[in-house]
């Protein structure tokens, strides 16, 4: 098993842009949302936007990300169904407060007996289900391509820039240096169990049994790590590792469209928790023409 | 070993934390495609009781690193994305189970290998508690949820998981040690 | 005060996990430009001078240090980490886990980085390093796509780095095949004649003296046996231990007073029936993907005992892979037993080839060496009573009974290399096939493995004569070929390109060197006496008949 990063270089805007704009721009989003706690729709439907836009311009191939997207849309649709059958609470406590009209009910009972609930979905139920998975996906919009378009050669080095300490950053690095050494061990680990007559297809017996029939394919690399690391510790101590304050020669640089990023980000963070701390905007509601479009 | 050396932070812990990271990432994305048995929506990841090894025998600081980098890692891997509280979650599982390390002193003695279990589930219930919390906070779901739907089928799968490859991992280990000449 | 940039001076070493002196009262001098090869089997306490040498004796490592090793006239317990690396350079045996970055540029950086040099400078400090070893052209390259070679350089680039003055090779060769071996030697006889004090760490005495070192010590059981010139080199020198060239051993063993009494030969038995076949294989990973192995046809037949000769990349594992299932054709046939490996699982397969990966680490994982010998057996349902015998005979066989309950993870790599094979003998496999049998052995080690393997040991009949129809071993060690094997099968770019007895298809120097494979001075005398032996044999039985 050949370990293949996501990451392609593109020539395209996203890749353009230092690794730091872009995160900080995922945190300023993710806290903009969460820290003040915004619920209206009227703000995350462009910020929704914007993240659909880089998405987009990020050209990553659908075929690669496929199974990502399919499992977080039904993560997502799983937690926000689950949420709302738990009595709806969560998030703003209006959801539970408020009085509305009941759609339907969503019957639960073990069948043939009367042990079970009935849930009513009210239309702020249903109004706040809508908001939340779109504000989920706006965060999973900006996570997921994260691995397709940051070479992880550089994570280390940019952690570093942003004051996180030279042993932790290189750690990142060397992460990065010994993973395809590990994949490779274990794709000749599993060669050499089955030319032992270890069969992967036929993993038989229960849970336990499942688990432990995973042993002699995980403990030779685990184990072969444990060896090769008091060499790699000489190596490195061997090269002055922890002796003085690094230098780092690949620089990083902020352009001027990483500028600009951030300028986003933070005006999104900032203007956040301004519309909700000083002018009270970004609470949940259900907007007028949505009771409409039941009749209300 | 004493106490105060548990938080020693020099070139072992770097070594040993990216080796940990990168096992735990590529283990977590090759035993994805496992046909491992699901109740529900518990998941197994089998590298989990890697990444608590790691933990136990090498301390909180191996431990951390191997948890945060590594899942970030395995998620790169797999194309998942990049979800940070989940990455902190995992360090905090390896974190808490390095606490175990200077009580550990024969790797193949039952005593201990309780001991490892018992830190180790300890472990991935914070971790997996703060990463569930998290997601309260930041997807706005209530607390119900976050244990229904996060939190236990994350806990489940790791417990069983650690309680059944931990002792083999460390038994391993105690074979493997008996040979260092530091 | 001396002049010498290193002086070792009564050094003793006991690690504090151990009850022995690792190395005992051992002292030398050595000026700049000078090379010193230091030879011994393994445990003779090489590794432990290295690393009081390059200071991580007492740093990393624990334990009673008496004596002193002066660098530029100061001891080395009581430089700072960061001086004693810019003074002494120490190339690893694994080049694998010397390499920290993951390209090439970063990982010649590591070293200055770690310094804290301003950024202008290590940039010219990894241009200059590049430049001296050549290897410009590698910059932008990923360290784990690198062949052996690169990465041997590449890793001894992050050492000169450093800009150390003495150097200290420990085992470089080791993982190399013999053209880089060869390459990496001129390397370092340049770098000595540029003045840096080198220190050659290497069992291949036959092979390291083509770097010219300029004196050798030979260890044993942590003392110094000889130190001085190569040129005679007295008995205490025991061939057996470290490889020397095969006339020396000639030599030496005419001047023996005991007589030398020649093993019997592995007898070429009749060819008997073809047991595994290939027919026009021809493989590639995918479509976009170059062939990698092309227009194979080869019979293995009963009585063979084949040595895969060829250059590291040349396509031997990929080959042999076929055999056991593990690839497919992507055209021809491989047939095993009469049946298309098409048709065939590899655990159906592994009832009738057993295949002993090149690393015992990339197989063991049992808590005890008898679990790890049944593993193979119940994998391919043996009744309980089956698995029983057969792995209590594996044991004896491979002499492993007093290990039984022993964890195989903490037994010496010689030990692990052994159970290893009862392993797969357990599965009562016809064929068996051994990836490089000899690796991450040292000499005395794999020669002793290899003769208990190949040579009779009652009647005449050895291990693998009496449990197998055929053997195949990997190699690119060609000694290895001439001693052991009654076939060679010579590999180069992705086919075989000779076939027959080693006596046949080893005179063909022309061959050898489009393989990449140097005749060694045991082919040439061979050859030379060839009419008057009739076959190869080991070095030690020629002296018979020069």
């Amino acid at each position: 098993m050949l370990a293949t990063w996501k990451y392609r270089p593109r020539d395209t805007f996203i890749q353009s842009l230092d690794p730091r704009t872009r995160l900080i721009f995922l945190f300023c989003v993710i806290f903009g949302l969460s820290i003040p706690q915004i619920w209206d729709y009227r703000i995350i439907v462009p910020i929704f936007a914007l993240s659909l836009t880089l998405y987009f311009i990020a050209r990553i191939e659908w075929i690669d990300v496929r199974r990502a997207w399919i499992f977080i849309i039904v993560l997502v649709i799983f937690i926000v169904g689950l949420n709302a059958l738990l009595s709806g609470r969560g998030g703003p406590p209006s959801v539970l407060q408020t009085q509305s009209p009941t759609l339907f009910e969503v019957q639960f009972y073990i069948p043939g007996t009367k042990l079970g609930f009935t849930v009513p979905i009210t239309i702020i139920k249903l109004w706040f289900a809508i908001v939340q998975i779109t504000r989920m996906l706006t965060m999973a919009i900006l996570v997921i391509p994260i691995p397709y378009t940051m070479d992880p050669n550089i994570y280390g080095v940019a952690f570093r820039r942003m004051g996180v300490s030279d042993k932790i950053s290189f750690a990142m690095d060397l992460a990065f240096r010994f993973l395809p050494t590990f994949a490779r061990d274990f794709a000749t680990t599993v060669d050499a169990q089955r030319a032992r007559g270890y069969e992967l297809e036929t993993l038989k017996g229960g849970i336990a049994a499942k688990l432990r029939r995973l042993a002699p394919l995980i403990i030779p690399v685990v184990m072969q790590a444990t060896v090769t690391g008091e060499d790699v510790i000489d190596a490195m101590d061997l090269r002055a590792f922890d002796t003085n304050k690094r230098t780092w020669i690949k620089e990083l640089h902020y352009s001027s469209r990483d500028q600009i990023m951030l300028g986003l980000g933070v005006s999104i963070f900032v203007a956040c928790c301004l519309l909700k701390w000083v002018f009270g905007i970004g609470g949940f509601f259900v907007p007028r023409f949505f009771f409409a479009l039941f009749g209300y | 070993m004493t106490n105060k050396s548990i938080w020693v932070f020099g070139t072992r812990q770097v070594v040993f934390g990216a080796m940990g990271a990168a096992i735990y990432g590529v283990l977590s994305w090759t035993t994805q495609f496992l046909q491992l048995p699901a109740a529900g929506n518990v998941s197994f990841r089998p590298a989990v009781a890697v990444l608590v090894f790691f933990g136990i025998a090498y301390g909180p600081w191996v431990g951390l690193l191997a948890g945060v980098i590594g899942n970030t890692l395995g998620d790169a891997l797999s194309g998942w994305g990049f979800f940070w509280n989940w990455s902190l979650g995992n360090g905090l599982m390896g974190l808490i189970s390095g606490l175990a390390m200077p009580m550990i002193n024969d790797f193949r003695a039952r005593a201990d290998l309780i001991k490892g279990i018992t830190w180790g589930t300890i472990g991935i219930a914070l971790g997996m508690i703060f990463a569930s919390l998290t997601e309260i906070f930041v997807g706005g779901i209530n607390l119900n949820t976050a244990v229904v739907g996060y939190f236990l089928p994350a806990f489940l799968g790791n417990f069983i998981v650690i309680l059944v490859l931990l002792p083999i991992l460390m038994t391993a280990f105690a074979g493997v040690a008996a040979r260092r000449g530091r | 005060m001396s002049e010498a940039p290193l002086i070792v001076e009564k050094l003793s070493f006991q690690y504090r996990t151990r009850p022995e002196l690792a190395i005992e009262n051992i002292s030398f001098e050595l000026r700049p430009g000078e090379m010193l090869l230091i030879a011994g089997s393994s445990g003779c306490g090489k590794t432990t001078l290295a690393r009081c040498i390059n200071g991580l004796i007492p740093r990393s490592y624990g334990g009673k240090r008496k004596g002193q090793v002066l660098i530029n006239n100061k001891d080395v317990a009581e430089f700072p980490l960061a001086e004693v690396a810019q003074i002494v350079g120490t190339l690893l045996q694994d080049p694998e886990r010397q390499i920290v970055a993951s390209n090439v540029y970063n990982e010649i950086a590591f070293g200055p980085e770690n310094l804290g040099l301003p950024s202008e400078e290590i940039v010219e400090r990894i241009e200059m390093a590049m430049q001296r070893l050549k290897i410009g052209y590698l910059r932008e390259r990923e360290t784990f796509s690198l062949s052996g070679g690169e990465k041997q350089k590449v890793a001894l680039a992050g050492v000169l780095a450093m800009k150390p003055s003495i150097l200290l090779l420990d085992e470089p060769l080791s993982s190399l095949d013999p053209a880089s071996a060869y390459e990496a030697l001129d390397i370092f006889r340049s770098l000595a004649d540029e003045g840096k004090t080198v220190l050659l760490i290497e069992h291949r005495v036959e092979t390291a003296i083509a770097a010219r070192p300029d004196r050798l010590m030979y260890m044993e059981d942590g003392q110094v046996k000889y130190m001085g010139p190569i040129k005679r080199l007295p008995k205490v020198i025991d061939h057996k231990k470290v490889k020397l060239p095969a006339d020396w051993i000639v030599e030496r063993v005419k001047r023996q007073k005991n007589p030398h009494i020649p093993l019997s030969r592995p007898e070429v038995k009749e060819r008997g029936e073809t047991m595994v076949s290939f027919e026009n294989v021809a493989f590639r990973y995918s479509d976009e993907n170059p062939f990698v192995l092309q227009n194979v046809n080869l019979e293995i037949s009963h009585g063979d005992l084949i040595a895969v000769l060829g250059q590291n990349g040349a396509g031997k594992s990929t080959l042999v892979k076929h055999a056991i299932g593990l690839l497919k054709p992507t055209q021809g046939k491989v047939l095993v037993g009469g049946q298309d490996t098409r048709n065939m699982s590899v655990a159906h397969i592994a009832n009738i080839i057993g295949f002993v990966f090149q690393s015992p680490s990339h197989m063991l994982y049992a808590p005890t060496v008898r679990e790890e010998l049944e593993f193979g057996p119940i994998n391919l349902d043996f009744t309980k009573e089956q698995v029983h015998k057969t792995v209590t005979e594996s044991m004896t066989t491979l002499n492993l009974n007093s290990l039984e309950e022993y964890p195989p993870l903490g037994l010496s790599f010689g030990q692990q290399k052994r159970t290893t094979i009862a392993a797969v003998l357990a599965m009562r496999t016809k064929i068996m096939v051994m990836d490089e049998p000899t690796s991450g052995q040292d000499y005395a080690n794999y020669t002793h493995f290899m003769d208990t393997m190949c040579y009779p040991e009652v009647h005449d009949d050895s291990i693998l004569s009496v449990n197998y129809a055929a053997t195949l071993f990997i190699t690119h060690d060609l000694d290895l070929a001439i001693t052991y094997a009654n076939r060679v099968l010579l590999v180069g770019e992705g086919t075989i390109v000779a076939d027959g007895a080693p006596e046949d298809v080893l005179k063909d120097f022309k061959l050898l060197e489009r393989c990449r494979i140097r005749p060694t001075s045991l082919l040439n005398l061979n050859l030379s006496l060839l009419p008057k032996t009739g076959g190869f044999m080991p070095a030690e039985d020629l002296a018979a008949f020069t």
